[in-house]
């Protein structure tokens, strides 16, 4: 059984504390365990300020992560989010996981508040605390480069690291918290919940190794991986062009969201596409631990006015918020604007969100010269939105108003500001639009976190990217631009996405030739347990009414599952013309189907049902 | 049982819509840069078209099976039809099996572009070549 080490970063005192194994059976790992820790850390007082010191971090990994397997190699850190007010949780990927499993912890609680900037060094059973003010201002970049070489001047080991950037230290409300530069805890601001914890980097090296409990089970299931990678099309897609494939398939079906959701069609997309980016951006690819698929992308800028730039590159989301939903043509700003962002550690998605978002504000009036010098940005205009991604960073000049993010800056302006955003819960919309597959209006609106794509795998089912034949409820006949029956499709979205990405920690991307079948026997494998496929459906059962209980016990209710104007409103043109999610019915139907009264509550039977009876007291149910 | 009852009326009708993007210049520059042979396989009725890009021009080829094609894309015919009109979604149809593609990915991606146009004169092109009672509203 593993372990979980709390860390006091007001006091330095720290402790490792053996993992319940009722908590390991129950909620498996990942967010799900670190949602039931972080539950079982608050209850005592009252919700905390996200940016109090009362409000931990909890960092999980989930059973399979360290494994020498495809795709299995995710984590997850988890918080009350600064930009939403909700719980929020951040599935990340890279090495991190794995290299805190091999220091013999499952996870880590991050509770209180350093008197002064601080990093933490994790050395298998050493801990400590340490004075981060020589790096505290540096870049995300120059903190991973410096830090990882101060340490390993020391004994020349190296291991891996997290690390926020000037950002987080800012309290920008959509901050985020990276590793090797590449992978993110990125959405809802859990980077500056570490900067108001005066927490710059945490630093971990392992000695040991993850065990699997049958190692013959795990080498069988592993060949037969080999085999079914070797012949997946999806597979081969994301080898060869990483996430940017999804804009060829998405323009075609309507996905794709333009001019800050507005329009159908543009005809400059395909200046954008997988092949464009290969030609102009790629350098290279790079990975998660252990595994193959190597979906990430390496880029390079020679020439231009972004010329320098060399490092990770822009993922799809990225490549979207700052290129169609800006309506901008220009890929080098786009990979300097994704740079800015992973420089300044911020998340991109409500980044270009919100810079899109203050576009049309500009266009309507809405901003105006007391907020820009010179002439105001239009769309596509790449230097206008590079230079506001900096200045957001920097917290300077509209960078200050707009670090709040879209849903703040519009309730500061009013005038019918709200009418052009994204967000659902204030979080801004991930790039994947509902009026080409009507569940996902649904699963924006519901989710405990806000607008998420991957708070579910409604994203990968819906639109077809991910089929799993072996469970009834998500393989169903499925008609995208129709609202009928996607009620009870995200249900089963929840659930089996609870216990697959969430905490067990399959990925989304990487893992999607995976059938329920071999995700169970893995599990199985790896941990030593039976579990059923219906006990693992069960376990995603309890994690959804857990988050959703940790958001309802910090105020969402009804009115917090809506889906924005812009997004519910038919377009005119492109593939989506006419459609639009009928919200009302799916908001009816889920209700009814979860057990959610009108107020947006559970019933205290199904929390009590499903061993949260905690949580149903504290909701004074 | 598919719409398509007559295996020759079905390979008429696709291989004159092939010839007729052809002769499209936005879409023909792209198949043309791709340098590809695309084999199309279809059921129900059971027919072969090959679309060959090496050239200086794109030929059409109905019941090619002896080139050797970069690409290889199976379905039913009434998937086929139904996807000209937009009305398949490619990454649902792949994970599915209701369309099987083999050959390199990247080749299978660059073509999407010379798809999208494609999607509007389908039902143009039924309409005015005798095929108007295909149309799929």
């Amino acid at each position: 059984m593993g372990r979980v080490l709390h860390i006091d970063l007001t006091t330095g005192r720290h402790e490792a504390h053996p993992l319940d194994p009722g908590m390991a059976k129950d909620y498996l790992g990942g967010s799900g365990t670190g949602a039931r820790l972080y539950l079982d850390l608050i209850k005592g007082g009252s919700p905390p300020d996200p940016l109090s010191p009362d409000n931990p971090v909890v960092i999980m990994t989930g059973p399979l992560t360290g494994v020498k397997a495809d795709a299995v190699a995710r984590w997850t850190m988890s918080s009350r989010s600064p930009l939403t007010g909700f719980w929020t949780d951040a599935n990340v990927g890279g090495h991190f996981g794995a290299q805190l499993k091999s220091a013999g912890y499952d996870g880590l609680v991050l509770a209180g508040k350093a008197p002064s900037p601080v990093y933490v060094t994790i050395d298998d059973d050493a801990v400590a605390v340490r004075d981060a003010s020589p790096y505290w201002g540096s870049d995300v970049y120059e903190v991973t480069d410096r830090l990882t070489e101060d340490l390993l001047s020391l004994d020349g080991r190296r291991g891996e690291m997290l690390a926020i950037g000037p950002a987080g230290e800012k309290s920008v409300r959509f901050a985020a918290v990276g590793t090797r530069k590449r992978h993110w805890a990125g959405r809802a601001g859990l980077g500056a919940v570490w900067g108001s914890k005066n927490l710059k980097a945490v630093h971990v090296r392992g000695s040991g190794s993850v065990p699997i409990a049958s190692p013959e089970r795990f080498q069988t299931l592993r060949s037969e991986l080999k085999i079914l990678y070797a012949e997946d099309l999806l597979i081969e897609a994301l080898r060869a062009f990483g996430t940017i494939a999804s804009i060829d398939l998405g323009t075609l079906t309507g996905d794709v969201p333009y001019q800050n959701w507005r329009t159908g069609a543009w005809s400059s997309v395909d200046d954008l596409s997988s092949v464009a980016y290969q030609e102009q951006l790629l350098s290279g690819n790079a990975t998660c631990y252990a595994c193959g698929v190597r979906c990430k992308r390496e880029v390079e800028v020679s020439e231009g006015p972004y010329a320098g730039i060399a490092g990770p590159g822009p993922e799809y989301e990225t490549l979207c918020v700052f290129g169609p939903l800006c309506l901008n043509t220009d890929l080098p700003s786009i990979a300097k604007a994704n740079e800015l962002c992973n420089r300044y550690g911020m998340d991109t998605m409500s980044c270009g969100s919100t810079i899109a978002f203050a576009l049309e504000c500009f266009e309507v009036g809405l901003l105006n010269a007391e907020h820009w010098d010179g002439p105001p940005p239009q769309w596509g205009d790449a230097a206008s939105i590079v230079e506001m991604v900096d200045l957001i960073g920097r917290r300077e000049g509209i960078g200050a108003l707009l670090a709040e993010g879209s849903a703040a800056v519009a309730a500061k302006l009013g005038g019918g500001a709200e009418e052009l955003l994204s967000t659902v819960k204030d979080l801004e919309s991930p790039m994947h639009d509902p009026r080409s597959a009507h569940g996902l209006g649904l699963a924006y609106a519901v989710s405990p976190r806000g607008a998420c794509h991957n708070a579910s795998l409604q994203y990968p089912i819906e639109p077809g990217g991910m089929f799993v034949a072996d469970v009834p409820q998500l393989a169903v006949e499925l008609e995208e631009q129709s609202s009928v029956g996607k009620a009870a499709l995200n249900v089963a979205t929840q659930d089996y996405g609870a216990f697959f990405a969430g905490c067990a920690g399959f990925c989304n991307l990487g893992a999607r030739p995976l059938s329920a079948a071999q995700a169970v026997e893995l599990v199985n494998a790896v941990t030593g347990a039976d579990y059923t496929l219906p006990d693992l459906l069960e376990v995603g059962r309890r994690v959804w009414f857990l988050k959703r209980g940790l958001s309802n016990l910090f105020g969402a209710r009804a009115d917090h599952d809506r889906l924005p104007l812009r997004l519910r409103v038919a377009l005119d043109d492109g593939p989506t013309a006419g459609s639009a999610p009928d919200m009302e019915l799916m908001m009816r139907e889920f209700y009814e189907l979860r057990g959610i009264d009108p107020a947006g509550l559970p019933q205290r039977e199904i929390l009590t049902g499903l061993g949260l009876t905690d949580l149903a007291d504290l909701l004074n149910l | 049982m598919g719409s398509f009852k007559s295996g020759q009326e079905f390979q008429d009708m696709l291989a004159g819509f092939f010839e007729h993007l052809t002769v499209v210049p936005s879409i023909s520059e792209k198949l043309l840069a791709s340098k590809l042979i695309i084999r199309f396989t279809y059921t129900d009725p059971d027919v072969v078209l090959v679309v060959d890009c090496t050239g200086d021009t794109v030929e059409i080829r109905p019941g090619d099976m002896e080139t050797k094609a970069t690409v290889d894309l199976s379905m039913t015919a009434d998937t086929a039809h139904r996807f000209w009109f937009g009305k398949v979604n490619l990454m649902m149809a792949l994970t599915r099996k209701q369309m099987v593609a083999k050959g390199p990915v990247p080749k299978i991606l660059e073509l999407l572009p010379a798809i999208k146009p494609a999607y509007a004169l389908y039902p143009e092109y039924l309409r005015e070549n005798g095929y108007a009672h295909y149309v799929i509203d």
